[in-house]
């Protein structure tokens, strides 16, 4: 597949270093980029994204359309929690309007810090909005469905 | 030893919309799936509880959803009529 749902192993790694700080207050800027398999994306190309993605690639990412630019929409954090025993993080939900948008899949991505991949989602198919409304809904923030988990 | 495992990644709704916005059904659908949601591996009596009540709770969002539309445009209609434009609050009444 080409895309494929992951945490990226790289981010895996640089949460270790320190590298991604996801406060509300302070934190760095986390964007979205929608990402096509096969004719949705620019010129044509397919995306390639899974757990070996190390940073922002734009090779299948959508073309511009509406209110959803190239490189995708900022994130808006939500302050790191606990749920029992698991940390968790969040974000607002995402939406692009009066938008003509086919997309497979999406990259979480960290702009302040050399674009390095955070996660990789899978829609399973494609999705498409036409001249109308795209939102990504994140899950909801526990311990069972968070978007990211440390358990 | 720890075994840390930060390989949990949530799922993403993604709803759509074509030649204008999301509807009522799909903003009522958002609601639900961010105020009740289960874990897939919860046992399959409370996930069938956790239906019932989701249809539930999106049969009363839908209602207010429809019903703060409805007060909105009116509110809207009422301030076009007030400016005169009475073509424009027309043509909003109809939608």
């Amino acid at each position: 597949m080409a895309i494929a749902q992951a945490m990226c192993t790289s981010f895996k790694k640089e949460l270790l270093e320190g590298v991604h700080n996801f406060k509300n207050s302070g934190g760095d800027t986390f964007k979205l980029a929608l990402f096509a398999e096969g004719s949705g994306g620019k010129s044509s190309t397919t995306a390639t994204l899974g757990a070996t993605t190390t940073a922002l690639v734009t090779t299948g990412e959508v073309a511009s359309s509406g209110t959803y630019a190239t490189g995708g929409g900022t994130l808006t954090r939500v302050d790191p929690s606990t749920s029992g025993t698991t940390a968790i993080t969040d974000f607002a939900d995402l939406s692009f309007t009066t938008a003509t948008i086919t997309a497979m899949g999406a990259l979480i991505y960290n702009s302040s810090d050399s674009n390095k991949a955070v996660a990789v989602l899978d829609f399973t198919s494609n999705k498409t909005s036409t001249a109308g409304t795209f939102t990504i809904q994140f899950p909801t923030a526990d311990a069972s469905n968070a978007i990211i988990r440390i358990a | 030893m720890f075994n840390v495992n930060v390989s949990q990644l949530g799922s993403v709704v993604v709803k759509t919309s074509e030649q204008g916005g999301l509807s009522n059904e799909q903003i009522a659908d958002l609601a639900v799936e961010k105020i009740a949601s289960v874990s897939e591996d919860a046992p399959s009596h409370l996930k069938q509880q956790a239906k019932l009540f989701k249809e539930q709770l999106k049969g009363i969002i839908h209602h207010y959803l429809l019903l703060a539309r409805k007060e909105e445009r009116g509110t809207i209609i009422q301030a076009l009529r007030s400016s005169g434009h009475k073509e424009m609050a027309e043509y909003i009444r109809r939608l």
